[in-house]
């Protein structure tokens, strides 16, 4: 039981003991309903068919609302993405979630990804525009530069969402390599 | 090699970070006087570190650290700068550099030279100008570096080598002239010459260092593949 809990993120081997004696000790319904949520998880969740995100549906909800603008897709890294993009209110497009990034040192490529897949959802013929929102990391980066020549080849519009000073955020607070990047991608105003 | 240590402003690459517990990270840094160093910088993956945007890949860092065993820990981080950042092609050619480096390169072994050619290679990459030339001098100092230097301007017997005659590179030995057409793959004297002399302006010379540098980089890296390579090869394949 240690070692099967020791597979989550942060969990050591003394974490993983101290759980494992919590719950056969303290909290032994705890336990039964953590092992049922569980089981009960990987049963009925799997990827949407058309956004990649978890649903228990073949395709989620999200995809099948019909107040979303098909003509957007937006795609993104992780899940968590996906809930930083709903709080801005300002997003009533669809989404892809692409479950990693480009990262070459451990081996993740496009075939780890399914490129092929986003490809494929993106030309749907709806699809006006592809949105590229992962991470302003060297990771990031990368997978939006591949993404961005593969759906241009395809003849789809591609953009990518803005980096810079924070809203509300003075100059002197902001880390110099943002200022930088800032400087450098400056528009006319 | 693990004596105690105390660092201060030391110029550094991030090569490579994975997570560690909940809110850190392990840094593989290449340093240009302490070689590749093993750091774990304590909550740089807190929502508002400090760190976030001063940890960041292919772009000149100065450390500082401290710590006396296998894994340093990171005391000071700030950016350097000055380059901009590596974007497409040329950051997966960087990956690529990266990788050779922690595949190759042990550590905390100071390699000054090989820290000065990696910081112009990027630079290069960053440029977007002919990345070539700055590739094949990475990897030639990369081996030298390493104690596997190339033989180029003689032959595996000592003699000069012949710009007219065509050469077969037999690994820690050097090249030896192929008489009449052995079915082996062979380069021309001349590419060794321009290697040699750092010249890399003529096209054949670019395809035929490459390959040769292919083959010894393969031979110690003991054959097993390039991760970045084969994600750079697959990416081409769309």
């Amino acid at each position: 039981m240690v070692e099967a809990l020791r597979c989550l993120p942060g969990v050591g081997p003394k974490s993983a003991q101290r759980m494992a004696y919590h719950l056969l000790q303290h909290d032994r319904h705890g336990a039964k309903r953590l092992a049922a949520a569980l089981s009960g998880a990987l049963e009925v969740l799997h990827h949407c068919s058309r956004c990649n995100n978890f649903t228990e549906q073949e395709i989620c909800e999200r995809c099948l609302s019909s107040r979303r603008d098909p003509s957007q897709l937006c795609v993104i890294e992780m899940p968590v993405d996906l809930n930083s993009m709903e709080l801005t209110h300002a997003y009533n497009g669809l989404y892809y979630v692409l479950m990693g990034r480009l990262s070459p040192l451990d081996g993740v490529g496009p075939r780890e990804l399914a490129f092929e897949r986003l490809l494929q959802r993106a030309g749907d013929g709806l699809v006006k525009e592809v949105i590229l929102a992962t991470n302003y990391t060297n990771e990031g980066e990368a997978t939006a530069h591949y993404l961005s020549e593969m759906l241009r080849a395809r003849g789809i519009r591609v953009s990518r969402i803005a980096r810079g000073v924070p809203v509300g955020g003075e100059l002197e607070f902001t880390d110099a390599a943002t200022v930088a990047q800032a400087l450098i991608e400056r528009r006319d105003y | 090699m693990s004596a105690k240590q105390r660092v201060d402003a030391q110029p550094a690459f991030l090569l490579h970070s994975r997570p560690y517990s909940e809110t850190s990270l392990v840094l593989d840094v290449f340093s240009r006087d302490y070689g590749r160093v093993a750091l774990l910088a304590r909550g740089a993956r807190r929502p508002r570190s400090a760190l976030r945007g001063v940890l960041i890949g292919f772009q000149g860092l100065e450390l500082g650290w401290f710590g006396g065993g296998e894994v340093k820990t990171l005391a000071r981080a700030e950016w350097q700068g000055g380059q901009p950042l590596l974007a497409g092609r040329g950051l997966l050619l960087g990956y690529y550099l990266n990788e050779l480096l922690v595949r190759l390169l042990p550590r905390e072994d100071g390699h000054p030279l090989l820290f000065d050619a990696y910081a112009s290679a990027l630079a290069a990459l960053a440029g977007g100008a002919g990345d070539a030339p700055e590739l094949r001098r990475f990897e030639q100092i990369l081996l030298r570096e390493i104690g596997y230097g190339l033989s180029l301007a003689h032959d595996a017997e000592g003699a000069a080598v012949d710009g007219q005659l065509r050469y077969r590179y037999l690994v820690e030995r050097g090249p030896i002239p192929v008489r009449g057409d052995e079915g082996m793959p062979s380069l021309s004297g001349k590419t060794l010459l321009d290697m040699a002399a750092d010249d890399y302006r003529d096209p054949c010379t670019q395809a035929e260092s490459k390959g040769l540098m292919r083959q010894l980089l393969a031979h110690y890296l003991n054959g097993k593949p390039l991760q970045s390579r084969r994600v750079f090869m697959e990416l081409q394949e769309f």
